[in-house]
């Protein structure tokens, strides 16, 4: 990682931690969203089962889908869209710096100031509700690994839409419809287990899974040691073919970006 | 500042709804110059409420009822909502430019313009993913409302339901972006946290809820009377005369988006100083 990646992460962080209300927000929002995934799973779960999930694994896999929504969501996503918005790309075009790399960098930092608020709100949710216990311990560990992988995921799904700004002159609708896109898919609005089998396949065709299904099957040990293996290699290849991918999107789109009518 | 107050005080209803209906034509000019901007935010619209669309129907082919509500009573719930929230993005989706504005400055030539600067503000774009928002939940609500068994004779219900869920929306969203002229910041977090407490609670019964929620979103934040109240009166889970509840907070709402804007304008110093 080059120093000028290191400085634009920095920098991402600090604007981060210097708009606390944000900061506070991005917990409060995912907070808000598990209080009431709780309420509505308990009416439905009870003292029965509902796609493997009783009461117990189903707060973890809630508190599973707060740590990983607060931390995919904190990035720098609007910085990003407001660039190509007001023709900030192009000054970016002029810069001897890449700018999906710099993105990426200042992304994940904005990312990493999220962590400390993500990592105590879950710390209170896991003290409050007392959720199932990870399966084993390397269960445990393959978790964390499972999430690390949320940071460039999150980059590249976010990066592409993104993308969109070049066609659209707002972001707000492309932001929500991203975000429920991968709410649905992702099963933090409804565990996979419950879709039918072919929605199931779509789902675990797309990126989003990673971001609630994958960690919380590893935790509550849905998937034995190979598979948890084998899922994190495809986050891991998922992470690379986005990247390529966008970098190709982004050849196409960038002719869009005229300066000066010329 | 007091001025410009004073002066907005002088201004007709008839020049206040000629400009903004002025500045909405302009827009929708505009989008006409960007057809592929349309379709694919009118295109994101439709995607999100399929989603949740598909979220209903998934959950339903394993419960047969949420708290006692069915599959198309909660269609309705959902469809409600969306049409109110999406009506936010066509008709003032400029107040999520509020935070932006005041940071930047950029409320100060709109303060020296003869038209209340609310209505200038909200009128600086449209958010096209309204038109796919709007259509959609119109489509969920009426197929929620056809499976829920309400025929025409509940229509003028329902018309008044919507009607206010459209005010109520446009009111609470332009209050809470309005909340930037205090604390500052260019994301407009309050909004965002408002239209979250919609996304996870209000598009379920509020009886699965404890009754602190209850309360907040009936008294406090009125965000209950948008869909929940009217729904829950049309299927019958509640007496009809918490119907009398939707007018009254839709005037509540207005007035308070009306005096928080009102507020800000008196506490924003401009960019920088």
């Amino acid at each position: 990682m080059a120093s000028v990646d290191v400085a634009l992460a920095t920098i991402s962080f600090k604007r981060k931690i210097a708009y606390k209300t944000t900061w506070i927000f991005s917990v409060l929002f995912g907070g808000w969203s598990l209080l009431a995934g709780l309420a509505v799973w308990n009416n439905l779960i009870g003292d029965g089962e509902l796609g493997g999930y009783d009461w117990q694994s189903m707060k973890a896999y809630l508190i599973i889908g707060f740590l990983t929504s607060t931390l995919a969501w904190a990035g720098s996503d609007w910085e990003m869209a407001n660039r190509i918005l007001d023709g900030h790309v192009a000054v970016d075009l002029t810069k001897p710096v890449d700018f999906q790399r710099a993105r990426a960098a200042e992304y994940i930092g904005g990312m990493t100031a999220a962590v400390p608020a993500a990592i105590l709100g879950t710390t209170a949710a896991v003290l409050i509700f007392q959720p199932a216990p990870p399966a084993s311990a390397l269960a445990a560990a393959l978790t964390a690994l499972s999430v690390l992988f949320i940071f460039p995921l999150a980059f590249c799904i976010n990066y592409l839409s993104v993308l969109a700004c070049f066609v659209t002159q707002r972001y707000l609708g492309v932001q929500w419809a991203r975000d429920c896109f991968l709410a649905f898919f992702s099963g933090m609005m409804v565990p996979l287990a419950l879709m039918p089998v072919w929605l199931q396949g779509v789902a675990w065709g797309l990126p989003f899974v990673h971001f609630t299904t994958t960690p919380a099957s590893i935790y509550l040990g849905r998937v034995d040691t190979a598979g948890a293996l084998g899922l994190i290699a495809v986050e891991a290849a998922w992470a690379v073919g986005l990247w390529i991918g966008a970098r190709l999107i982004w050849n196409q789109l960038v002719k869009k970006v005229t300066v000066h009518g010329g | 500042m007091a001025d410009t107050i004073a002066r907005d005080r002088s201004l007709t209803a008839r020049h206040v709804g000629g400009v903004y209906g002025r500045a909405l034509v302009a827009q929708i000019r505009a989008i006409t110059e960007y057809p592929a901007d349309f379709w694919v935010m009118a295109s994101a619209g439709v995607m999100w409420n399929l989603l949740q669309f598909a979220f209903l129907t998934v959950l339903f082919a394993t419960v047969p009822d949420v708290a006692g509500w069915s599959y198309h009573e909660m269609l309705l719930l959902s469809g409600l909502l969306s049409v109110a929230a999406g009506s936010t993005a066509l008709l003032c989706d400029g107040v999520w430019s509020t935070g932006q504005m005041v940071l930047k400055g950029e409320i100060d030539y709109r303060m020296t313009r003869p038209a209340p600067v609310v209505v200038q503000v909200a009128t600086t774009h449209i958010g096209m993913q309204g038109f796919g928002e709007v259509a959609f939940g119109l489509v969920m609500a009426v197929y929620g409302w056809i499976g829920a068994g309400l025929g025409l004779a509940a229509a003028p219900v329902g018309v008044l339901a919507l009607v206010c869920a459209v005010v109520i929306e446009c009111a609470l969203v332009t209050a809470f972006c309005a909340v930037n002229f205090w604390i500052k910041g260019p994301m407009s977090n309050f909004a965002f946290m408002l239209i979250d407490l919609q996304n996870s609670a209000m598009t379920m019964p509020l009886g699965l809820f404890p009754s602190g929620v209850r309360i907040v979103t009936m008294f406090v934040v009125p965000v209950a009377f948008v869909n929940f109240v009217p729904v829950a009166v049309l299927t019958g889970h509640l007496s009809g005369w918490w119907l009398v509840g939707t007018p009254l907070a839709a005037l509540a709402a207005l007035l308070a988006a009306v005096g928080v804007f009102r507020l800000g304008l008196r506490s924003y110093d401009s960019a920088g100083h």
